[in-house]
């Protein structure tokens, strides 16, 4: 029975979710609608980024090479035939006559990210704590520097621009809804329990019949789908995409929000992407009517301070909020 | 626990929501006011552009404060610079754009790098609202954009032809080496511009060398450059304000004599105080009629920028800010509306409008204003006019 109305309880946010988009389409101005994109686009790289870094507690700083192959991926399929002669002439013609829908376009670009994940996962994920988050630093840098050399297709630091703006609301509501969904399946799951026992002490796991190796890399192949997928909305949403648009900075970011919500908390993964995405936007006015601009970076470092300091464990530590689980002991 | 994690969440995030709609609200009321003529200015006040955008927003601020002091436009509307800044990211660009739109701006305005531009112009463009760059050079924005976007300096294309025809006429160059910042879309259009020219004129290029932005050796550059054969006439250095510098000190330093040529990126402080005055000989770079520039418009900015700021402009994107707001300004008053499409044909037929980067023109149909370029010698670390350069 409970179960059930777990279910029930789910199905209702995602009806409320899907009226409130209704009813912000009608009514709000453009500027929220992108504001609230993006912030949509924060939490499926925030709640992605859990799974990597939150669940199975592999510090990647990784994910937006991982945005950024996804989205130029999703954005050379998607640009029209037609156009893509004056923007890439010398692509291959095999690839200069394919003009895709968004969603076969994003999934692509999820599973080439993914892909990759594995490929660089066997070598990478044999290191662990900071030599892994350097690591997969490293592989950011990589992808910004073959995209800024591979001209042929991406035009180097130039970046691809005028994009057809097909991002909207219920794109990236979809998306949010599934990246949740698929997280908080594998949270109360055999192999989300394999993740966090992995997190906590990876030989008492192994001693215990779980094999590292494939769950880590299971996991680190599900973040980088997802960020994949987010690169490709944010391409369409921006219209533009260049080797810089997926930075280091970005990276930190997303590390923030994770370590904000608490570490292995998927509502706290995405309520930490809407606060702090919402914070700046917020802010803004009283940036502009001081005329200090970058005032709003200082206080949300300095709040991210107060946080560290007087809740290490993020807003929600590794849990979920009691109404949203089922009464099973589960996680910390 | 679970209590006061809620009792500390559920006020953090009426926190940041309450001031949201309150705002929405304060934008309405505003609009009831009597109207300014509101400009969206869009620059990277924070973040890794901010020292080319800061002075650029300070140039727009100040020509709004000078024509609002002269009496406004259209029978007295004041008008009013709205700053926003993007944080050197696309993403801020482009919430940056909307917001602008959504506050009713007649026009927008800003950057000086062309990636910024296309996260924020194409979303004016959509409206028909018209954007005008203030220091982005790519020749074929306008083509990607459209009819809605409009370039306050030249392009990448003039400039390159100037120096390059400065190199063969006047320094008597025949054979060349090209050095390349590899990193950027701006430097790379440079160098294919110039040896374009130069190739087309009937000059050779012997070599061609690349380094990345941020490198601060050029050693293994310039030991190539001592060691080809035929012997180079001139070494063409597409790099921004940072390599400038140091690519002059450390040639210099080697004991090469030979004229060293650039653009606009060469427009700075640095290309004699980091050399000092001794080695910074023999440079030469084309850029926007402003340097050393004796003309009115150009001392009357200076000036007023000086009482303004109590400094002075801090290089070339403080007047191309202030050209940006001139141009929308000037096509206003033609207009004599705020209507978006009567500005933007207005705007597209500027005609000889007296900017302090020098006279601007939309005249040719690829959108790039006809605007002449200067070019200036260092010789001992001082700057000196050579000559202006017409398209």
């Amino acid at each position: 029975m409970e179960l059930k109305s777990t279910k029930l309880f789910f199905l209702i946010l995602i009806a409320a979710g899907a009226i409130l988009i209704f009813l912000m389409r009608s009514f709000m101005n453009e500027y929220i609608l992108a504001i609230v994109n993006f912030i949509g686009i924060s939490i499926i790289l925030a709640v992605s980024l859990n799974l990597t870094n939150g669940f199975t507690g592999l510090f990647s700083l990784g994910h937006p090479g991982f945005m950024a192959v996804g989205g130029y991926i999703a954005a050379i399929l998607i640009f029209p035939a037609a156009r893509k002669g004056m923007l890439l002439p010398e692509l291959p013609g095999w690839l200069a006559s394919q003009q895709w829908p968004l969603l076969p376009a994003l999934i692509l670009g999820g599973l080439c990210a993914a892909l990759i994940a594995i490929i660089i996962g066997f070598p990478v994920l044999r290191l662990r704590g900071h030599y892994l988050a350097v690591a997969t630093l490293g592989f950011l840098i990589i992808i910004q520097v073959l995209i800024t050399n591979m001209e042929k297709y991406t035009r180097g630091p130039l970046g691809l621009n005028g994009l057809p703006s097909l991002t909207n609301l219920w794109w990236v509501f979809l998306w949010v809804v599934i990246t949740i969904y698929v997280s908080w399946k594998i949270k109360f799951s055999s192999l989300g329990r394999s993740m966090f026992a992995i997190r906590e002490n990876e030989m008492a796991a192994e001693c215990l019949g779980i094999a590292p190796a494939k769950t880590r890399l299971t996991a680190f192949a599900l973040g980088a789908f997802f960020a994949g997928v987010a690169g490709g909305l944010w391409a369409h949403l921006v219209t533009a995409i260049t080797p810089t648009s997926f930075s280091i900075l970005m990276s930190f970011n997303l590390v923030v929000m994770v370590v904000i919500g608490g570490t292995g908390s998927i509502t706290g993964a995405a309520c930490a992407a809407i606060l702090l995405t919402l914070v700046v936007e917020v802010l803004r006015p009283l940036e502009e009517f001081l005329g200090a601009y970058g005032i709003s970076e200082i206080i949300v470092s300095i709040g991210l301070l107060f946080i560290l300091i007087f809740r290490p464990r993020g807003l929600f530590g590794s849990s979920e909020p009691s109404f949203l689980v089922i009464r099973k002991k589960i996680g910390a | 626990m679970k209590k006061t994690l809620f009792s500390v969440f559920v006020p953090m995030l009426l926190l940041v929501f309450a001031p949201l709609f309150v705002f929405g609200a304060g934008q309405k009321e505003a609009e009831k006011a009597p109207e300014p003529i509101k400009l969206g200015a869009l620059y990277n006040l924070t973040g890794g552009m901010s020292s080319i955008d800061a002075p650029a927003l300070n140039g727009a601020k100040l020509k709004a404060k000078l024509i609002n002091q002269a009496g406004g436009l259209l029978d007295g509307r004041m008008v009013e610079i709205i700053g926003i800044d993007t944080k050197t990211d696309q993403k801020a660009s482009a919430t940056g754009a909307k917001k602008a739109l959504s506050m009713g701006v007649v026009a927008g305005l800003g950057y000086g790098d062309t990636t910024f531009v296309m996260a924020a112009a194409p979303l004016f463009q959509e409206k028909g609202i018209p954007f005008v760059t203030s220091g982005a050079t790519h020749p074929e924005l306008p083509k990607w954009v459209g009819n809605a976007m409009f370039m306050t300096p030249f392009g990448d294309d003039d400039q390159s032809f100037a120096i390059a025809d400065y190199t063969y006429n006047k320094l008597k160059a025949r054979k060349v080496v090209v050095w390349t910042d590899n990193s950027m879309d701006f430097t790379k259009a440079l160098s294919k511009f110039f040896k374009q020219r130069f190739q087309e004129l009937g000059g050779e290029l012997i070599l061609e060398d690349f380094f990345m932005m941020g490198d601060k050796d050029f050693s293994a550059q310039i030991s190539r450059l001592k060691n080809t054969s035929p012997k180079p006439d001139a070494v063409f250095i597409s790099a921004i304000p940072n390599e400038a510098g140091l690519t002059v000190k450390q040639i210099r330093e080697a004991g090469l004599e030979l004229p060293i040529v650039s653009g606009d990126g060469f427009d700075t402080e640095l290309v004699t105080t980091v050399p000092g005055p001794k080695l910074a000989n023999n440079v030469y770079f084309s850029t926007h009629t402003y340097r050393e520039d004796t003309r009115p418009e150009v001392l009357e900015f200076i000036r007023e920028y000086e009482k303004e700021y109590g400094r002075p402009p801090e290089n070339a994107f403080a007047p191309l800010g202030f050209d940006a707001v001139g141009l929308i300004c000037d096509a206003i008053k033609r207009a004599g509306t705020t209507d978006k499409d009567a500005l933007r044909k207005a705007l597209a037929s500027t005609m000889g409008y007296p900017a302090v980067t020098g006279e601007i023109s939309y005249t040719r149909p690829s959108g790039v204003p006809l605007k002449a370029v200067a070019i200036i010698g260092v010789q001992n670390g001082k700057y000196e006019l050579l000559e202006t350069w017409k398209p």
